[in-house]
């Protein structure tokens, strides 16, 4: 088991340490530099600010010097907000994301797979539709559809919640929550019910009703092992999807977190944020993927040992 | 469970018919059969692919496919089990009505290590705490002899042989000490070499214990190696049954003779070919009216596809469904 | 049963599908519509008729579903965006598709260092959350239409590749590809000749898929502003454009939003129908 998690763990630095680079080298070869879409300055001026952020010096230099910085956890400062560091910026947006994006998380993974046992359990019942019909919906209607649908009905007309904004306290985030996990729980949801029914016809679910040990015993000792594991699979790239969304979720609702830092920044061409933001989401996604692989490696012995 | 010694029937199967809603149609799979099982016995079900002998026995054990339905019955220890809720089966199944299946790479379960597969019958059905019933797990393992038991129970499935794989299912079934072991055709997924072992174990501790197996082969080697009954099955439908050395000796039935001059012998002489019989199995679709075997039959009379003919007694211990061998 | 070719029968089975069916009319009219549809108008979405600024929905009027604050016709600019949604879908998930599927038959066939070396490749990119990894490419190529569609592409291909890739490696090994190799075939042949044929059930039915995506990612984009930009008109940015009036005049949202979401609902269910008829073991 060790061998596995220390494997995983290096291939996930390892990929992380692409991720830097790449994105670091991405970024210099853009057209346009952080400043060529200011109103004129002069060429002089120009020079200094370039100078001051280090843009004059050769681009394996400034790879350099990242790289030492982000070894003190420093991600430069930000070339648009001049006042604020990277890492000012997104420490003050990450609280957001992070809330908004856990839950998420947390409500697709729990409803969804809820819904999947229900659906794979009760075939073509009344229960199994509904589940179906929510499901297909989730994954057709966009988020940025359905959001300012949701705000509509149950903001403005409603007032159960605020429209936006963070000044609900908990309320507020009640509707991007729940809009953020729909398309999650919509997939989840589709997988669980498939994988179940598929365990369900699998050899050994059949040797366990051969043992008459009843229904419950069968499904949650012998066929319910199987069919999480697609699903737990799927979690890595849910969370992708939530991060995704999440910058949707931010531009609808009026939060102030760091998905919207990034769209401003990639407009904006101002590098430091968008690599700061990159690499704090590519980190986050890698440590996740580890964390449910290991998960995987846990659950199927035939992983674990190669 | 405790046996107690008579000769009255074990199992009393009467007119069992299996039958499958099929997108073209119904499809029966199982017409009228009608056998019993004593105490003990070892009864040899066999026929080609096709012939309906696996669905008798998942019949038995409430295991049919969603679209099967059955009609007759199956008196086994006093009670119908074709007319058992889910819940009065699961008394049944696993206390004294075992089965082992034919492919032993995907019947354990992959993520349970192979000490808890065999002790959770004992827990649920006996009672048994934790460590009592992995101890009698482990007795088991070795009796069925898997080579160092104690760790090897610890093991998953995937590091198991294919063998040993089905002698751990054999271990598991016998384990509980049914009165009735169901084995669809535990040794074809096996390499040649080591199925007369595995066979052959299955046969000795059924004996030990007293358990009575209905063994399901498309193999006349394997009937022959182990069976005190035999029961020849086509198109659904007994072609024939009877003691099994007998009627290996003298078959009357063509179906029966045809599979037997099919089967190459030590003894033969050399002939430059093997005898074969015409045509392919039956395959889905509706019973014909007269005999199944009637397309395919070498000696058939007019007779034979308009009325089919009934199981009769040849002598007392020898039954045929064949117009030509029909009652005296 | 008659004797019907393994593509007859799967293509019967889809007929037999009445939701997939259905879906695929109502799909068939809704391209229709977008792209015959502003004809039958004598103005284009983006001329500005000032005697009806934000008309209501009048369906006498000249303006059938009424005006944006521009005065433009609401109907024709939604019917518009779908051409450029629709194309764009169509075409992403062709090119993305076709990258894709070459790219897994030729990793699976090869095998060994050069399978794993692409692989690895396909997981770092796969590691991105997708919409950094369209908005930096986006940016990378200059911003800009062709590039928007470049993003969109290079980050689709990757699902289709790694499925191809593990269908490629399964026939890999079977032994006709071994004949042919004996019989002296080279690689280029094998592949393009044999593996990429034989994925063609397994691309059908997820590459069905890829269509719905890429009009996501493309709404998606222009819902954001770094996509379709304006006064070219986009489902995605007509939403927005919705969102912002949504409190007083919800048509300007539902509109464009019930079309693309029509739109996503039939090509779901399309590419489900197709993966029922293709592979019967699903349900």
């Amino acid at each position: 088991m060790l061998r596995f998690v220390l494997k995983r763990t290096g291939d996930g630095l390892l990929t992380l340490a692409a991720l830097v680079t790449l994105t670091f080298f991405a970024l210099r070869l853009a057209p346009g530099g952080p400043f060529s879409r200011n109103r004129k300055i002069s060429p002089e001026v120009q020079a200094n600010i370039e100078a001051a952020f280090h843009l004059d010096e050769p681009v394996i230099q400034q790879f350099g010097r990242y790289l030492w910085g982000l070894a003190h956890l420093d991600l430069g400062p930000s070339t648009r907000f001049r006042d604020y560091s990277v890492s000012d910026l997104i420490a003050s947006g990450l609280p957001y994301s992070l809330t908004i994006g856990f839950w998420a998380v947390v409500v697709a993974t729990f409803v969804g797979i809820g819904f999947g046992l229900i659906g794979a359990l009760r075939r073509n019942s009344a229960t199994d539709y509904a589940v179906g019909v929510i499901a297909v919906t989730g994954i057709a209607v966009p988020i940025f559809v359905i959001g300012p649908l949701a705000q509509v009905v149950f903001a403005l007309n409603l007032n159960w919640v605020p429209v936006a904004g963070t000044d609900g306290g908990w309320r507020s985030l009640v509707l991007p929550i729940l809009v953020l996990s729909l398309p999650n729980i919509a997939y989840i949801s589709r997988l669980t019910r498939s994988a179940m029914i598929e365990t369900m016809r699998e050899n050994y679910v059949r040797t366990a009703r051969a043992k008459g040990i009843g229904p419950t015993r069968t499904i949650v000792h012998h066929a319910l092992t199987g069919a999480m594991l697609p699903v737990i699979a799927y979690l890595g790239p849910a969370t992708a999807a939530i991060i995704t969304g999440s910058i949707l979720i931010e531009t609808i609702f009026a939060v102030p977190g760091i998905g919207r830092f990034f769209v401003d920044a990639a407009l904006n061409r101002d590098y430091p944020l968008v690599m700061g933001i990159t690499l704090l989401y590519g980190g986050l996604l890698i440590a996740f993927n580890i964390a449910t692989d290991l998960l995987r490696g846990w659950m199927d012995p035939r992983v674990r040992h190669g | 469970m405790p046996l107690t010694p008579t000769t009255a029937n074990l199992l009393s199967v009467r007119d069992l018919v299996v039958s499958f809603r099929l997108p073209g149609g119904a499809m029966t799979a199982v017409d009228r059969v009608t056998f019993d099982v004593k105490p003990g016995e070892v009864l040899g079900i066999v026929g080609e692919s096709g012939s309906g002998k696996s669905q008798i026995l998942f019949s038995l054990m409430g295991l049919l496919a969603a679209n099967g339905s059955v009609g007759g019955q199956a008196v086994f220890q006093g009670q119908n089990l074709l007319g058992l809720t889910p819940a009065a089966l699961d008394r049944v199944r696993g206390v004294s009505l075992s089965m082992i299946f034919q492919d032993p790479m995907t019947s354990l379960n992959p993520y349970k290590r192979v000490g808890d597969q065999l002790a959770e019958g004992l827990r649920v059905h006996q009672g048994l705490s934790k460590s009592d019933a992995w101890r009698s797990a482990v007795k088991m393992l070795d009796r069925v002899r898997i080579p160092d038991a104690a760790n090897r129970a610890r093991r998953y499935p995937h590091e198991f042989s294919g063998g040993m794989r089905q002698r751990v299912m054999i271990a598991m079934s016998l384990l509980v000490r049914p009165a009735l072991l169901l084995a669809d055709e535990p040794t074809t997924a096996l390499d040649v070499t080591i199925q007369a072992q595995v066979l052959d174990l299955m046969a000795e501790l059924a004996r030990e214990i007293g358990t009575a197996i209905i063994l399901v082969t498309h193999d006349l080697g394997v009937v022959a190696r182990l069976c005190d009954r035999v029961i020849v099955l086509y198109g659904g439908r007994i072609m024939e049954q009877g003691s099994a050395e007998p009627l290996f000796i003298n078959p009357v039935h063509p179906y029966s003779q045809g599979l037997l001059a099919a089967t190459p012998r030590l003894t033969d002489a050399l002939t430059p070919r093997l005898g074969t019989i015409p045509g392919t199995p039956r395959s889905g679709g509706a019973m014909l009216p007269g005999c199944p075997f009637a397309p395919r039959c070498t000696v058939k009379i007019a007779a034979c596809e308009t009325t089919q003919p009934p199981l009769t007694a040849i002598t007392p211990d020898r039954h045929a469904a064949c117009h030509l061998t029909g009652a005296p | 049963m008659a004797d019907l070719s393994p593509l007859a029968l799967q293509l019967r089975r889809f007929r037999a599908n009445r939701l997939a069916m259905v879906s695929l009319g109502l799909l068939t009219c809704i391209i229709f519509a977008c792209f015959f549809g502003p004809y039958a108008f004598p103005f284009s979405g983006e001329d500005a008729d000032f005697d009806y600024i934000s008309a209501r929905i009048d369906l006498f009027s000249p303006h059938p579903f009424g005006t944006d604050e521009f005065g433009r016709d609401l109907l024709v600019r939604v019917l518009e965006g779908g051409q450029v949604s629709l194309t764009i879908g169509f075409l992403g998930a062709l090119v993305a598709g076709g990258i894709g599927v070459l790219y897994g038959a030729v990793a699976g066939y090869a095998g060994g260092r050069a399978d794993s070396l692409m692989m690895r490749a396909v997981e770092i990119l796969y590691g991105f959350p997708y919409v950094i990894l369209v908005i930096l490419l986006s940016l990378l190529l200059g911003g800009g239409n062709v590039a928007l569609f470049a993003a969109i592409v290079f980050t689709l291909w990757l699902t289709p590749a790694v499925i191809v890739r593990a269908q490629a490696q399964s026939l890999a090994k079977r032994e006709f590809i071994e004949a042919a190799r004996a019989g002296g075939m080279t690689p280029r042949q094998i592949v393009l000749e044999h593996i990429v044929p034989n994925c063609a059930g397994v691309v059908i039915v997820y590459g069905s898929l890829l269509v719905p995506e890429v009009i996501l990612a493309e709404s998606f984009l222009s819902f954001l502003g770094i996509g379709i930009k304006e006064p070219q008109a986009s489902w995605g940015n007509l939403i927005q454009a919705g969102v912002s009036e949504m409190e007083t005049d919800l048509r300007l949202l539902l509109l464009p939003g019930g079309l693309l979401a029509a739109t996503l609902f039939c090509l779901n269910f399309i590419a489900d129908g197709l993966r029922d008829a293709f592979d019967p073991n699903d349900r």
